[in-house]
């Protein structure tokens, strides 16, 4: 392509990229302005940073116990949809049985389920059952998103994996079980770190089954920043401090994770 | 009707004050009471009890005292603070699925009838009867404002608590800018009279107009136009003092004819909405919390607001014009000296499985000395010795307080009522945004009110 | 048989129940049941907030009511496939202009991506408050520049006028959720063979023939995925719309989602908010079988 073309082309990618990005530096730089700067008629650019927000809002105020109860509660949903759910792809992957593509689409189901229709009735039968006090109720609600996930991704993983390994494994005299979990889990562990991570971040952000079924000890973040919209006036500085922790481990997670998330997020129908 | 819910004080408080020094010395003096706080909570040492509500500076100022209770009875008490609605929420969930999570509650008044009727209080006569948890000092037939009292905390003749908050709305100003030489020498010139604390809602709509300068940032007003409770409660105070109401009803409890359509609900709407031009230009996505912070920040001369927010304002390190303030009653329209009741109160539910323990930390908590500490950290107590004291009589606002507890209109507690605040939150807010007439609005409102209320409230003012 | 053998046998032939049945297992519980609780629910009259209503039978009242006397519904309705066919068109275009972009033009690809990935990983409630802070009509950054440019008047606020806040919200959208788009498309681009569209050109063919002729028929089940896709995610709508405007002002952001939350925790009319939900399921239900097909059809007969 042309010369011409080619600076047309970075500019339209400087432009996109900044569109992209200043909503989350303004974001930061909130978080580190004094009120003052940040409620300013005329939005400041150049300021004296403060970091007075972070401490006043994870300290004082008490925000840090929802850091670990967000870690908690993703951290248990990621582990128990893997452990679920991956044996479970691999049966999909390999077996053949009558009715298996209908199953699949009730995996699929589940995950498309919206989560307004379904948590009242599941925050009705947690009551029964007397769950809805703990970080139990949350983390099993996200584990119903997140194991389709995992049965979906890994599937098309399992299914990357040649056939030949698991004749070779079987010919070694490894049961079916043993190859899976010898020989087949091995191979295919970096699609379960891609997997496990998009877990992670999907149950950390998620905030309507949080909001409804969690307790006042087991918030997590993202429920806490709705609730520093108070009539003390909402204090920005701290809402932008807490949402900008919220935001470092999806930052960092998405560098690890980005080759394979478009097989996650289409459901491993496109390999990426 | 309206003139039997008013409640007159006069000279309630200084009397009160007066006798309950006295009493509190001969209290005092005499032989020690056979109750004793520490006596009565011995069964219950060490268990623990929850409650929920508002993350406001009343509850943090209970929570800062509530250690003194701990130490004194061994029984620990859990806060859980949440911002409105979700406080709302996460009680009406507890109490429909019947946990007992919560040992006693604090409620939005409006919400009491729908519990009521659901079963699931405990009248608080059960615990006040009982000799062994009863303090024979506190009578809250003497120590309480008794209509406040009434109105936040009983249902169809039963109380149920007491009250944590006894709220009301009122007038905010910027004092330092009326009594500007500079500013009144130009609004008399274009107005043609003197500037003045506004008495009526002319004068408060020409206030507003007088100090409307966009370009410098500045403006008259601000309205609470988001779509939320607190559009609702701000416009009361207007349908009020234009001689307004909701419904023709001698009481919270009682269902009556709906006039939410009168001529005069209609031209208060019509003047509130007049007010958006005189406001910021996102006025209409402000709630309380929003037009504080713009008079914190000096961008509005005036405003509508709470009793209990105003300390925030008068506060220095988050306020620019502490000091520079203004309080005083709504301004009159037709309906002469008005104000509105809104409280939060005590409630112990029917499923606690800490009933009395609960009663005896509400019981301590409506103690003069609680009360007191709880009032001057930004709460709003019920108890007239609290208002008598020379501390808080020298808090800039809280005559303008007491003005208006003294005026105010009782609102519907039945259990319909937070379905009458939804209904009318939408229509107020279509009329605001443009979409609907105020005639069209309130119409459509009277409509759905009846439709939810039934037979006992016809429309008054039916719609063709 | 021995023990030992026994076992093996199991951990042999009794793989494919034993490992399926825990995930099989918990999604019915978890959601099946809660499912089919909604679908009861929404026969009764269950309310919270008026006595008596415990949960009596109603038979078709709460659909019919919907169906006939529920203008709000419909209305909310209508915002929703507005919400949802403006996003999804709008992020489509872009998103394929991106894709391509970074396809013809740029070397660095990994690393921009990443960058670009940002908006659409963040929580959606974040997304509301970022944008939020910037829209705010006093001190908004947005506003600011808005006003000063001339595009916007002082006395209005993006947020509080109800002609545009719909066009708002779809443009936060629109910013969280094209890098998805491009993503997807990006990854269809590369992953089709080189050699026919090397000799397209050679043989003349103009680019934007190419274009129409090869590359879109070559992508359309990846097209149609990534429609249905973001299809459904944009009917489920709710945590950054219920920050940034609640689904005001009036109701002109009321999207279903938040009609539904409304009746359940304004109202607490669980019966009628159970028969909304379930309309909203519905819906996605059946964009979900759509869906299902596209990518099975891409595949050419499924895979496994």
């Amino acid at each position: 392509m042309t010369r011409a073309w080619r600076m047309a082309a970075l500019a339209a990618l400087i432009v996109v990229l900044v569109i992209a990005l200043t909503p989350y530096v303004w974001l930061f730089m909130t978080s580190i302005k004094s009120r003052l700067d940040a409620l300013a008629d005329t939005p400041v650019w150049l300021f004296t940073p403060t970091f007075e927000h972070y401490p006043k809002v994870f300290l004082d105020k008490g925000y840090l116990p929802m850091v670990f109860n967000s870690l908690v509660v993703a951290g248990t949903v990621t582990v128990l949809s893997l452990a679920v759910g991956v044996p479970g792809a691999y049966v999909f992957a390999r077996h053949r049985f009558p009715g298996k593509e209908d199953l699949f689409f009730f995996f699929l189901t589940t995950r498309m389920a919206p989560p307004i229709s379904v948590v009242v009735p599941m925050f009705l039968l947690f009551s029964y059952v007397g769950l809805v006090d703990t970080r139990t109720s949350v983390i099993l609600a996200h584990s119903t998103f997140n194991l389709s996930l995992v049965v979906w991704m890994m599937r098309g993983f399992f299914e990357d994996i040649p056939r030949e390994i698991d004749e070779a494994a079987q010919m070694d005299g490894h049961t079916k079980a043993g190859m899976f979990f010898r020989v087949l889990l091995p191979i295919a562990a970096p699609g379960i770190a891609a997997t496990a991570v998009l877990c992670f971040i999907l149950s950390w952000n998620e905030f309507l089954y949080a909001l409804i079924l969690v307790a006042f000890e087991s918030r997590t973040l993202t429920v806490g920043i709705p609730g520093l919209v108070t009539p003390h006036g909402t204090l920005w500085g701290q809402v932008a401090a807490v949402a900008i922790v919220a935001t470092l481990p999806i930052i960092v997670f998405t560098f690890l994770v980005q080759k394979h998330l478009v097989r996650g997020l289409t459901f491993g129908a496109v390999k990426g | 009707m309206k003139n039997e819910n008013r409640m007159t004080f006069g000279r309630l408080p200084r009397v009160a004050a007066a006798a309950t020094v006295v009493l509190g010395l001969i209290a005092s003096a005499g032989p020690a009471g056979a109750w004793s706080l520490e006596e009565a909570s011995a069964p219950y040492k060490g268990t623990t009890i929850r409650t929920i509500g508002e993350a406001l500076p009343p509850l943090e100022a209970m929570d800062k005292l509530k250690h003194i209770f701990e130490e004194r009875t061994g029984i620990t008490v859990v806060i859980e603070m949440y911002e409105h609605s979700e406080a709302v929420n996460k009680v009406m969930l507890d109490l429909n699925s019947k946990r007992g999570r919560y040992d006693f509650i604090l409620q939005p008044h409006r919400e009491l009838g729908r519990f009521v009727a659901n079963g699931h209080l405990t009248p608080i006569e059960k615990f006040m009867d009982d000799p062994k948890l009863r303090d024979p000092g506190f009578k809250p037939e003497d120590v309480l404002y008794q209509g406040l009292w009434k109105e936040i905390s009983w249902y169809e003749g039963k109380p149920y608590g007491f009250p944590f908050t006894a709220l009301t709305m009122y007038l905010w100003y910027r004092d330092d800018l009326l009594q500007d030489p500079k500013e009144q020498a130009g609004f008399k010139a274009k107005f043609g009279y003197d500037m003045q604390v506004p008495a009526t809602w002319e004068q408060y709509r020409d206030l507003a107009e007088w100090f409307t300068r966009p370009d410098e940032g500045f403006y008259g007003t601000a309205i609470q136009g988001r779509r939320h409770e607190a559009l609702w409660y701000e416009w009361l105070n207007f349908l009020y003092s234009f001689d307004g109401d909701m419904m023709e009803a001698s009481s919270g409890s009682e269902c009556g004819p709906i006039i939410v359509n009168s001529p005069a609900a209609v031209a208060s709407l019509d003047y509130y909405k007049s007010l958006i031009e005189y406001s910021p230009s996102d006025t209409l996505n402000y709630f309380w919390d929003d037009v504080m912070v713009a008079m914190q920040q000096g961008k509005v001369f005036e405003l509508i607001m709470w009793n209990d927010a105003t300390y925030a304002v008068e506060d220095p390190s988050q306020s620019t014009v502490s000091g520079k303030m203004g309080f005083d009653i709504v301004p009159q329209g037709d309906g002469g000296k008005v104000g509105q009741v809104e409280g939060w109160t005590y409630l112990i539910p029917e499923y606690a499985t800490n009933q009395e323990a609960a009663f005896l930390f509400i019981q301590w908590m409506m103690e003069f000395d609680q009360q007191l500490e709880q009032h001057m950290n930004g709460g709003a107590s019920a108890r007239p010795d609290v208002y008598g004291h020379p501390t808080v009589q020298e808090i800039t606002y809280s005559k303008a307080s007491m003005d208006t507890n003294a005026v105010a209109i009782a609102k519907p507690t039945i259990p319909e009522s937070p379905e009458i605040t939804e209904i009318l939150v939408l229509e107020l807010s279509n009329a605001l945004a443009g979409k609907k007439s105020s005639q069209q609005a309130l119409d459509d409102a009277a409509v759905s009110m009846g439709k939810l209320l039934g037979d006992c409230a016809p429309l008054k003012f039916p719609v063709m | 048989m021995s023990v030992r053998k026994r076992v093996d046998r199991l951990l042999d032939k009794g793989v494919g129940p034993l490992f399926l049945a825990p995930s099989v297992l918990l999604l019915v519980v978890l959601l099946l049941g809660p499912f089919i609780y909604m679908v009861v629910l929404s026969f009764t009259d269950l309310s919270y907030a008026l006595p008596g209503r415990d949960g009596n039978f109603l038979g078709f009242d709460n659909y019919r009511r919907l169906m006939r006397d529920d203008p709000v519904f419909w209305e909310s309705f209508r915002t929703t496939l507005t919400f949802v066919f403006g996003v999804v068109s709008t992020e489509f275009v872009l998103g394929f202009a991106l894709a391509s972009l970074l396809f013809h033009q740029i070397q660095r690809r990994r690393f921009v991506l990443t960058l670009l990935l940002i908006p659409m990983m963040l929580a959606p409630v974040t997304v509301g408050l970022m944008w939020k802070l910037m829209l705010q009509g006093e001190f908004g950054m947005l506003t600011h520049y808005l006003r000063a440019a001339g595009l916007l008047d002082p006395q209005t606020a993006l947020l509080g006028d109800h002609r545009l806040v719909l066009w708002i919200v779809m443009l936060v959208d629109v910013w969280e959720w094209t890098p998805f788009v491009t993503l997807v498309i990006l990854a269809g681009l590369l992953s089709l063979p080189r050699e026919p569209f090397e000799a397209a050109i050679m043989d003349g063919a103009r680019p934007w023939q190419v274009f129409r002729d090869m590359t879109v028929p070559l992508l359309r089940p990846i097209l149609a995925l990534v429609a249905l896709l973001r299809g459904i995610d944009a009917f489920k709508e709710f945590d950054k719309v219920f920050i940034l405007t609640g689904g005001g002002p009036g109701n002109a952001t009321e999207l279903l989602s938040i009609y539904t939350w409304r009746i359940n925790f304004r109202n607490w009319d669980l019966g009628y908010g159970a028969t909304s939900a379930f309309m909203v399921y519905l819906v996605v239900l059946i964009l979900c079988a759509v869906f299902y097909k596209a990518i099975y059809w891409r595949a050419g007969g499924g895979q496994g």
